[in-house]
Order: structure tokens, then C-alpha cells, then sequence
């Protein structure tokens, strides 16, 4: 099969250079059907913030690597890209890595399950632009299915691998329920709204926000729903806080080992925990002695994030077993594609000589005599193609050996004269 | 007879701990397979156990509760009934190991020391007896059971505490759940306690002449039912809460152990009928 692709990803290229590269809907809009018109037959093109993968059947055989990257670098008017920041894939392999992506196993963070939409949306835009033919549609469910497999059937999605995913795991721990739980999250840049938008989803009963600029304070506070605290007098109510967690990007700590020993003791013993996940601390670390107090900085967290790392990093042969199933499923109907026409032009030869035959006798004989030679030619043709169109079927689908079921595909066309025949040559 | 109920002793003795080594190892090694099946040889296990107390029953022809090695075979049935019951409730599947330990270190009690020829006490074969005996045994199984999820809750404490995320932070329930049925469970065995010692003040100095308001034996329940009342006071009025709370319940059980060992064996007391 001709598949043909490249790709240029976290592995490959640095993010400023993928992110040259990066195509954003409208512009794979745009880019598709400059494909369809040079390059490709029918395709897809992925492209996140850690990859740009396009793939496609070329439409002809002057159609290389080198061709579709200068097709990208064209389009995206870059200049200075060379080969080595791009992967190219052909034939197996090319399946092979479309069922890696779409497994998150070749992705940045393992397992990161967002992949799959991202696959799915790829294939549908493809498909709605009307380059997605039967080999993509088929490439398309394959890779459906091995998202859903790598999830089901192994735990290469399971585990914290983000650290406020992990801060949240250890605050499950400690908390059996966030609904009547009150969290504060010091800091509304990238890392606190992240925060916020953790603590919501597992329904934190009350959430408040502090910041140095207090109108971003505000803005995310509406967004999330949650109050805001004045920056300056957090030391004042840290006690109303069960959960608090802190991403500001101070250069001192903002918390300190008193105001915490004066919180816990106005909280009479009731736990409570501080997530401290800025660069540096905003916390002074020694809070983590006191009675009923959990304190988690980045590299406390980072320990569970790694763990789950490695626990599915260590799925992926697993993985890699799923798509290899797939794939054969998906070589065995793709040789079909070759042969299939192959054993019904065979079929139909047989069949017109057949009917050549039995017609010069047509009005030679009676009409049940006719009947009989027409039923017994049948049978005779019947039995001389069963063990010839068996072996192609077999053939075809037993194995990923596409160049071998052509050659029995292609023997059969030239011994019978089936291309001549098509094209009306005799 | 004799040789069947000594043979399922043994068989008893095995089973727990085949059930203890099978929770444990789902404890650490988190198999799917076993999710189930340690349900499955807990059962059996219990299944067992009440088929040798009462093969027990019919051939001492009274409760067997007179001696404190049956009362430790009473006692591991108990625990292991109770909290079979707890986790077919509340489907937390992960603290059986902790609990299961104390049914299998009674049973090994019973097993080992357990006598089948003794002479018992004809009071023995009342009602009143019967009832404070096994509210007595359900109030200490339950307090055993208190104390698990005591020990539990400072084991991920202490994991949290040090960001150590061992398999005590991944297979234990959250703090507060632990906290939670540490106190049910001290609530359930308070309450028993108290029947039977209501039971046992009300009947025992009638039926034994012997019945002193001093006999260690009282005496000490009467300080463990102490304890935990004053735990109770000081948990519902937040006075102790987390770490200090387990601390508590865990104290108050290693005591309760101490106690009824020391009465039991070294001191005189009119509750031993075997003689």
C-alpha cells in the first residue's frame, strides 16, 4: 500500500520550530486541497501543539518526502527547515506510526488521552473536505479503535501525570468529599486557573482566589465562580481554608511558618492542606511539621507524576501488541483491495466463455437438454475456479505481505489477459 | 466428634491465614483477579467457622464461650463476620489485611490452646450468660476493628506526612473515611459494652456467689468502657480530631488487650467457668 507520509514532532523539532509549522483549521482548509490538486489522492493532516502529521496516497509516483515537506514549508512560508527535523514514514511503517499517535504512545505526556479527539477531528475535517477516501476511511476506524483499546484493555491512561492532577490525587486522600470543603489558590496565572479548574470539576464548596493584581484576581474568579481575597490580608483567614494551593511567581515565601502555626491552631486540629506548586516555593516548607497540616511543593508531586510515567511507559509493549493486531486486521483488508477485482474479472472471463459456449448451442437442442449442459458448465467452471480464487483470498488476507499478493494478483491478470480484456483491447 | 471439631480447628487456623496471606498480597500486589476471590475465601473461611461453633455447641451442649480460648475463636469469628459485613456495605476493599490480622492472631490463640474435655459451670447454660458473653465479644471485635482503622489512618498519615506514596497511599481509603469508620466502629462497641455490662451487673451477682464489684475482670472492662466513653465525648465535641484520635483509639485497644490477657491469665477471677 502506498502510503506516504511526514511528521515533525516533539522528538524531532524544538516547539519554536513546530509551532512555525503548526496548521490551524482554516489553514488545513486551505492546505488540503492544494494536496488534493499536486500531491495526494486522498490524506490526512494532524497538527497540535506537538506535532503536524500529513499522511495520504500519493497520486503519483514522482510524489516523495521531499515533495510534501516543500509542500508545508511553502505553504507555511518558511525557510530554513531542513530534513532532519522531519520523519518520513511509507507503506507499514507509515500505518504503523498513524496507530502509535493515535495510541498516545508517541505522544509527549504517554497516554495523554486527549490525542484520540484530536485524531478523530483530524480524520473527520478530512472527510468533510472530501479528501478521505475508502483506504483513509478504513485507517480511520483502525486508529478509533486502537484509542479505545489502549484505554480499555491496558493502563497507559491511568495515573496523575500532570502536577495538578497529582496535587489533586493526594488532596483525595485526605478529604473524602471537596463539597463541603473550602479551597483558597493563591495566584491566577496559567498554573493557578489550572487549579481552579481542578478543584472545581471535583466540586470544591467554596473556592477563592488571591492575586498581587487583583483584577485578574476577579476575572478568574468569574469565570470559575469563586470569591476573591484580598492579596495583602491572606494571613488574616487562611484558617477558613481547608485546601490551599499557591502559584505565584514570588521571589519570597508569601506564607510563613507562624501564620500557618496560627491557622492550624485556630482550626483546632482539622486538617488542612497546602499545595505549594510555584517556582520558587511560596511556602515556607517547615509548615509540613505541624500537626494536621500536608504541605506538597513541585518536587513532592513531581514524584507521583514520574511513578505514573513510568507505570505507563511500561504499558506500551502492551500498546504496541494492540496495534499490531490492528494493523494485520487492517494489511489483510487492504491486500483485499488488490485481488478482490482481480478474482472478479477472473471469475467473469470464465464465466463469458462460459456463456460464449453453451449460447452457439442455444437453438441446437431442446430446451431441458439446454438446461442441463447450462447447469453442468456451471458446476464444471464452479469447480475449476474454487481452488484458484481460495488461494488469492488466502493469499490476500493471511499476513501483511502486500507485495506477494500482488504478484499472484498480477500473474493471474497477465496468464488471463484480464487488463487487455478491461480496456477493451480484445 | 472430638477429632472432627479438632481437625476443623486446624482447618480453621489454615484458612485464616491462606484469607490474611490473600488479602495481603491483593493489599500489595493490587491483582484483578483477587478482587473477588479473597471475598470468596473469606467466606468459606467464616462458612466454616460457624459450622465448628456450633458442631462446638452440640457436643458441649452449651455456648462456647466459657473458656478465654473459645471466647478468642468467638472473637476472630466476629471480627472477620463484622467486617465481611462492612465490606459488602461499603465496598472498600482495601483495609482487610489490617482487620483479618486480628482474626487470624485469635484464631491462633484458640487453635493452639483451646481445650475440648473441660467440665463447665452449669450457669453457664442460661440466657442471660449468653447474651453478655457475646455482646461483650461483638463490643471487643468492634473496638478491634476501631483500632485497625486507627492503625490504618497513622500508616497514611505518616505516608502523606512524608510524601512517601507507597501502597498504603494507593490502596488505603482517604483520611477522612478512615477517620469516619474508626468512630462508627467505636460507637458499635461502646454500645455493645454497655449491654453487657448492664447484663453482667444485673444477673452475675445473683448466679455467682462468689461476685465481687472488685473482680479484675470488671474492673477492667469497666476502665476500657471508660475510655472509649471518654473518647466518644471528646470526638463528638471536636475535642480530637485526626492523628490524636487514632492515637487515642489505638491506646485504648493495645489497653483493652492487656487487660483481658493479664486478667485472664495471671490474675484469680470468677469469670474463668472452666474450673
Amino acid at each position: 500500500m502506498d502510503i506516504l507520509g511526514i511528521s515533525i514532532n516533539h522528538k524531532t523539532a524544538s516547539i519554536a520550530l513546530r509551532e512555525t509549522l503548526h496548521l490551524s483549521v482554516d489553514e488545513i482548509k486551505e492546505f488540503i486541497p492544494i494536496l488534493k490538486e499536486n500531491v495526494f489522492s486522498e490524506g490526512f493532516i494532524l497538527s497540535t501543539c506537538n506535532r503536524t502529521e500529513i499522511f495520504g496516497i500519493p497520486k503519483h509516483d514522482n510524489v516523495t518526502y521531499k515533495s510534501i515537506q516543500n509542500c508545508l514549508l511553502k505553504f507555511k512560508h518558511v525557510e530554513g527547515l531542513s530534513s532532519e527535523h522531519f520523519l518520513n514514514y511509507f507503506s507499514c511503517s507509515a500505518v504503523k506510526h498513524i496507530l502509535e499517535v493515535a495510541s498516545s504512545i508517541d505522544s509527549l505526556i504517554v497516554g495523554d488521552g486527549q490525542i484520540h479527539g484530536q485524531v478523530k477531528d483530524a480524520f473527520h475535517l478530512s472527510n468533510e473536505l472530501d479528501f478521505s477516501n475508502t483506504i483513509f476511511h478504513k485507517l480511520y476506524e483502525t486508529s478509533v479503535r486502537v484509542g479505545k483499546r489502549s484505554i480499555s484493555e491496558t493502563l497507559i491512561g491511568q495515573g496523575a501525570v500532570t502536577v495538578s492532577f497529582a496535587a489533586i490525587k493526594v488532596l483525595e486522600k485526605i478529604f473524602s468529599s471537596f463539597e463541603s470543603k473550602s479551597a483558597l489558590v493563591i495566584g491566577a496565572g496559567e498554573t493557578g486557573a489550572l487549579a481552579t479548574v481542578h478543584l472545581k470539576e471535583k466540586g470544591i464548596g467554596k473556592l477563592s482566589i488571591a492575586n498581587r493584581t487583583l483584577s485578574k484576581a476577579e476575572s478568574l474568579a468569574k469565570k470559575v465562580g469563586g470569591s476573591v481575597i484580598d492579596f495583602n490580608l491572606l494571613s488574616n483567614s487562611l484558617e477558613e481554608f481547608d485546601i490551599i494551593v499557591s502559584a505565584t511567581s514570588s521571589d519570597n515565601y508569601i506564607i510563613e511558618y507562624e501564620e500557618v502555626k496560627l491557622m492550624m491552631k485556630k482550626r483546632k486540629g482539622a486538617l488542612a492542606c497546602i499545595m505549594d506548586i510555584a517556582v520558587p516555593r511560596d511556602v515556607n516548607p517547615k509548615v509540613a511539621k505541624l500537626d494536621g497540616m500536608f504541605y506538597n511543593d513541585i518536587d513532592s508531586l513531581n514524584v507521583i507524576v514520574n511513578e505514573n510515567l513510568q507505570k505507563r511507559k511500561r504499558e506500551i509493549p502492551e500498546v504496541n501488541k494492540i496495534i499490531m493486531e490492528e494493523m494485520t486486521t487492517f494489511f489483510k483488508w487492504s491486500n483485499t483491495l488488490d485481488v478482490v477485482p482481480t478474482i472478479k474479472d477472473f471469475r467473469d472471463f470464465f464465466e463469458e466463455i462460459r456463456l460464449d459456449e453453451i449460447g452457439k448451442i442455444r437453438h441446437k437442442v431442446h430446451d431441458y437438454e439446454f438446461e442441463k449442459v447450462d447447469n453442468m458448465t456451471k458446476r464444471i467452471i464452479g469447480r475449476i475456479l474454487h481452488y484458484p480464487t481460495k488461494n488469492l483470498k488466502r493469499l490476500s488476507e493471511t499476513g501483511t505481505d502486500y507485495e506477494t499478493a500482488k504478484k499472484y494478483s498480477d500473474i493471474v491478470r497477465e496468464l488471463f489477459n484480464l487488463d487487455k480484456r478491461n480496456n477493451g483491447k480484445e | 466428634m472430638l477429632q472432627v471439631m479438632q481437625i476443623m480447628s486446624y482447618w480453621l487456623l489454615l484458612l485464616y491465614f491462606i484469607t490474611f496471606a490473600v488479602y495481603s498480597y491483593d493489599f500489595f500486589a493490587d491483582k484483578k483477579f483477587l478482587h473477588n476471590a479473597k471475598r470468596l475465601f473469606l467466606f468459606v473461611t467464616l462458612l466454616l467457622h460457624a459450622i465448628y461453633l456450633v458442631e462446638r455447641t452440640i457436643f458441649l451442649g452449651h455456648l462456647p464461650i466459657v473458656t478465654q480460648f473459645e471466647i478468642f475463636s468467638l472473637l476472630a469469628f466476629a471480627i472477620g463476620f463484622t467486617y465481611f459485613m462492612l465490606e459488602l456495605l461499603t465496598d472498600i476493599r482495601g483495609t482487610g489485611a489490617f482487620i483479618l490480622i486480628f482474626s487470624f492472631i485469635f484464631q491462633t490463640q484458640a487453635t493452639l490452646f483451646i481445650k475440648d474435655d473441660y467440665l463447665a459451670n452449669t450457669l453457664l447454660q442460661n440466657y442471660p450468660l449468653g447474651t453478655h458473653v457475646i455482646t461483650a465479644i461483638l463490643g471487643f471485635s468492634a473496638i478491634s476493628i476501631a483500632s485497625a482503622y486507627a492503625l490504618m489512618y497513622l500508616l497514611l498519615y505518616k505516608n502523606i506526612k512524608t510524601n512517601k506514596f507507597s501502597t498504603i497511599f494507593k490502596r488505603l481509603p482517604n483520611l477522612e473515611i478512615l477517620e469516619l469508620l474508626n468512630f462508627y466502629a467505636i460507637i458499635i462497641g461502646f454500645v455493645l459494652l454497655t449491654i453487657a455490662i448492664v447484663i453482667g451487673f444485673t444477673w452475675l451477682p445473683s448466679a455467682f456467689p462468689t461476685f465481687s464489684y472488685w473482680d479484675p475482670k470488671i474492673i477492667a472492662t469497666l476502665i476500657v468502657w471508660l475510655i472509649y466513653g471518654v473518647e466518644i465525648i471528646l470526638k463528638s465535641r471536636k475535642n480530637i480530631i485526626g492523628q490524636r484520635f487514632a492515637k487515642f483509639s489505638l491506646y485504648g485497644f493495645i489497653f483493652s488487650i492487656l487487660s483481658l490477657l493479664f486478667t485472664s491469665t495471671i490474675l484469680n477471677s470468677f469469670h474463668d467457668f472452666a474450673n
